[in-house]
């Protein structure tokens, strides 16, 4: 077993000042780099060329951004999605700028660059703009560590977001099925790799983005496709052909009937007293709406909501159609640090590793089984702890590079500290839930003080960083119940 | 020793004297409701027997034509009644039926309840008021939207016996005069409190027989709207109902008017629910007696002149309607107030030989009613008979004290206009009219 101190002795000293060295600015001369299409030889000044072939072989850390004219936008569509799914993170991140000279290319294929520099208004002055406008991009990408091309969408999508530093926000479109796009990321995608959304929801699920709420929309169950007719239709026969009235009640006589019976010309007229209606509230009113079937003649209140996608021609009831939440996304911190690094410096990565983390779910499932055993016997001890690290982002911030060598200290210490018995799930990065068998309260408040103690050493040594660690610990006793537990102490600590 | 005294006294009685000490009794409440009720039945009795080959012809006609009829349920806050409603249509006899509820505007999970079971299939249609409108508005709406032939109003905390509605139909196919058949109503929770006993026993005597009785006589005044049957060419006529309170009674005097028949059918039974406390009971009855003044003697009052469209029939049973609740009402204090004059001392002599003659005359219209009802009561309706020795404290002091109270309340106040039985819109309405 590593003792955390033994870190300090051996050659992976971490400590913060390392991962701020890394991200202090290389001073490079970028430019420009306009790549050539097939039927224009169009040639700007200040800007080199380069052949799509080419792209693969050139050493990018020169390269300010790509340019791409859209003079033929399918063309240069194309272009796009060749440099975006290239494995290379310093050619498929490096920024892209279209060459515009025309208005009539689609909105989610314009958006899906970094930038549009138009022909007619160009200048050397606006292109230097646009070099120290992607500049902090380059910066990001020149201080990647390189060791591999990037296959995994997923993680390539996260690397996208976080190099750019931008909230991802859907656009809406008529062109395609989906009715939302992620422009910028559109041209990374495959027909072969998983859409969009699904890609979106892993990495906000692995807490590597973090989400915000656009809408909620409806999508074909079917085709997913989002262009849904919703019809109000009869009750009776299914028709769509029904018209709506609104019931009219003439508080003198009590009559109440639809308000094609009250209607004489422009006036109101009661059919039964024949007296006039004036005054909405004062002599009459209108107590609800009541809707007629033309097919067949059926009367009713609350008509049948269908849709029919547009798409596959499919009709459905609302609730059987897919009904999903439209985010923007922005990388969290443990995204940006998963960007920098890989997801491999995931700590529940490790910890699952190192420690044979349980799901959720199996942990509820001991967890009941512990306090039906406690209670059945009545002649051992067990504890139920909840461990919390605060603070994360700024944690994940001082880690840097050295979040793998870290956390596996980490998952060293909690292996000395707890037992193979011991049952360990983790809720997300912050919150691990412990249930330490045969342990009295007492012993276990030992423990959790030992770990406590060895986790703020560990951080403090190597990142003189304090740590924000809350730790409960509860008895099996038989009123013991987990959910409201985890919400006060989650209170608590919030 | 206080009863012998009292017998003593009674004893000791001339037959004029017996008249003038007890003549409300004598002249009045013995001759309506014991002798015209046994002169009655003992028709009524044999004419039914003589009448089943009638009934069973009118139900050869009914179930060849097979007509549809609408039960429509209008009310506020009922849907805890609604679904037993439902399924005690479901087991009807007659299956031609269409159940449409109507929700005047609740503020409970009677929407909720009513649309389940309309997407259960167990009621036809259920329109939901949001804004209320008063009772005669939502049976109005439900008219409005009914398709059937005849149109049965039922309230939302009743239930029928399986054969109620083909019953209630069946003076339709014998007399084609008839626009309108009264069901019989009941009490359905008579066993809860003694509340509820007092009024169950009041029910078979004043609906069950009285009703029958008036019904004999051509002078029903009242068809139910807990359970009453409508032709719904009539109803077309009168474009359904008008404001209430009491717009049960007023529909039946407007369709008499048109010159149709109103009947009561004793064994289109349905079972209601009563108010179970006197506090309860008080507030409904008071809703109910003012009714009285304000339709009968305000509203109709032209049924009692002598106009062009006079008729005898129409004018005895609103007149007496008046005379016996009304007038009789007067007589009482009249009485009380008589007999303090002549001589207080023998207040206590006179208050406990009217108890034992109203008791036994009670126990009589009892029996009458037993011998009018056997096929359809139930075990626990003969029970009742034990709380008997109570009824002449239930109808002679406290429904008394009560009538007395809401008549004056209408008479000076015009109190039936606030009541909050209507949206205080359509009451402000009715009082500025006059209706």
């Amino acid at each position: 077993m590593n003792n955390p101190d033994n870190i300090n002795n051996n050659n992976h000293t971490y400590d913060a000042d390392n991962y701020l060295n890394e991200h202090e600015e290389i001073s490079v001369k970028r430019h420009p780099y306009l790549i050539k299409s097939e039927n224009t030889s169009l040639a700007i000044e200040g800007v080199k060329t380069i052949s799509k072939e080419e792209i693969d072989k050139k050493d990018s850390d020169d390269v300010a951004f790509w340019l791409i004219d859209m003079h033929n936008w399918q063309e240069g569509w194309n272009t796009l999605c060749t440099i975006r799914r290239n494995l290379s993170p310093k050619i498929y991140l490096k920024p892209v700028l279209f060459i515009v000279d025309s208005s009539n290319i689609p909105d989610e294929i314009i958006n899906a660059s970094d930038g549009n520099l138009p022909l007619s208004n160009y200048s050397i002055l606006l292109l230097e703009e646009w070099v120290s406008r992607v500049n902090h991009t380059n910066q990001w990408i020149a201080n990647l560590h390189l060791d591999n091309s990037d296959s995994n969408i997923a993680f390539r999508v996260l690397r996208i977001i976080a190099s750019r530093h931008i909230e991802l926000e859907p656009v809406t479109t008529i062109r395609r099925h989906s009715g939302y796009v992620y422009p910028i990321l559109e041209p990374l995608f495959t027909k072969r790799d998983s859409g969009i959304l699904d890609t979106l929801s892993f990495l906000e699920s692995q807490h590597l983005l973090s989400t915000r709420f656009i809408s909620r929309a409806h999508f074909c169950s079917h085709c997913d496709s989002a262009f849904l007719n919703f019809k109000e239709t009869c009750t009776q026969c299914g028709a769509d052909d029904i018209h709506s009235d609104e019931l009219v009640h003439h508080f003198k006589c009590a009559y109440t009937a639809e308000m094609a019976q009250f209607r004489k010309g422009d006036r109101l007229s009661c059919p039964k007293c024949e007296r006039e209606l004036k005054h909405i509230g004062v002599d009459y009113d209108k107590p609800s709406i009541i809707y007629n079937c033309n097919q067949c003649n059926h009367s009713f209140q609350d008509p049948k909501i269908m849709t029919e996608c547009f798409n596959c021609g499919r009709q459905s009831e609302p609730e059987n159609q897919e009904h999903r939440t439209i985010y923007a996304y922005t990388a969290s911190a443990i995204g940006r640090n998963a960007a920098d690094y890989g997801m491999d410096t995931l700590f529940t990565n490790i910890l699952e590793t190192e420690l044979n983390l349980f799901s959720e779910s199996a942990f509820r499932d001991f967890f009941r089984i512990e306090l039906s055993r406690i209670n059945r016997y009545n002649i051992s001890n067990s504890t139920f702890a909840l461990i919390h690290f605060g603070d994360i982002e700024k944690l994940y911030i001082k880690l840097g590079n050295q979040a793998r060598n870290i956390f596996q200290a980490l998952s060293n210490i909690f292996k000395s500290v707890l037992r193979h018995s011991d049952v360990i799930s983790a809720k997300n990065e912050t919150l691990f839930l412990v249930i330490m068998t045969e342990t009295s309260l007492e012993h276990s408040q030992i423990a959790c003080d030992r770990l406590k103690k060895e986790i703020n050493e560990l951080f403090k040594s190597n990142l003189d960083f304090q740590p924000q660690i809350n730790i409960l610990t509860k008895a099996f006793t038989d009123n013991l119940e987990l959910d409201p537990i985890l919400e006060k102490f989650l209170n608590d600590v919030s | 020793m206080f009863l012998e005294n009292a017998f003593e006294f009674l004893a000791g009685l001339s037959t004029a004297q017996l008249i003038a000490y007890f003549w409300p009794f004598f002249l009045l409440d013995m001759a309506r409701y014991l002798l015209l009720d046994f002169i009655v039945i003992l028709l009524y009795v044999p004419k039914k027997i003589y009448q089943q080959a009638k009934y069973s012809h009118a139900r050869k006609q009914l179930y060849k034509e097979r007509p549809l009829v609408s039960v429509i349920v209008p009310g506020k806050n009922e849907g805890k009644h609604i679904p037993r409603l439902s399924e005690s249509l479901s087991y009807q006899s007659y299956k031609n039926i269409e159940i449409i509820i109507v929700d005047d505007g609740s503020d409970d999970d009677t929407a909720v309840i009513c649309r389940k079971l309309e997407k259960q299939g167990k009621i036809d249609r259920f329109i939901r008021n949001e804004i209320r409108g008063g009772k005669a508005s939502a049976a109005n709406t439900a008219f409005n939207f009914s398709h059937g032939k005849y149109v049965v109003h039922i309230d939302a905390d009743s239930h029928l016996e399986v054969d109620a509605i083909e019953t209630i139909l069946l003076p339709f196919y014998m007399n084609n005069k008839i626009g309108a058949v009264g069901g019989d109503v009941r009490v359905a929770n008579n066993d809860r409190t003694f509340a509820t006993r007092l009024q169950s026993i009041e029910y078979i005597k004043s609906i069950s027989t009285g009703r029958t009785i008036a019904s004999e006589l051509g002078i029903l005044r009242i068809i139910a709207g807990a359970h009453g049957a409508f032709r719904r060419d009539v109803l077309q006529r009168l474009h359904g109902w008008d404001i209430g309170p009491g717009l049960d009674g007023d529909i039946t005097l407007k369709i008499r008017k048109l010159g149709f028949q109103v009947v009561h059918e004793p064994m289109a039974i349905c079972y209601t629910n009563v108010p179970e406390t006197f506090r309860k009971l008080s507030k409904q009855r008071f809703r109910w007696d003012r009714s009285m003044i304000r339709f009968r003697i305000r509203k109709h009052r032209d049924i009692l002149l002598p106009s062009a469209g006079f008729s005898l029939p129409n004018f005895l049973a609103s007149a007496e309607n008046i005379f016996f609740n009304l007038v009789l009402d007067v007589k009482w204090w009249i009485y009380v107030v008589q007999m303090l004059m002549i001589n207080p001392a023998l207040l206590g002599y006179i208050f406990i030989i009217n108890y034992i003659l109203y008791f036994l005359a009670n126990v009589f219209e009892f029996i009458i009613a037993c011998v009018l009802l056997h096929s359809s009561m139930r075990r626990k309706d003969y029970v009742l008979f034990l709380f008997m020795p109570l009824i002449p404290f239930y109808t002679g002091i406290f429904l008394r004290i009560v009538r007395t109270y809401a008549y004056l309340m209408e008479f000076i106040h015009g109190a039936s206009y606030n009541d909050k039985w209507n949206p205080w819109k359509v009451s402000r309405i009715a009082k500025k009219e006059k209706l």
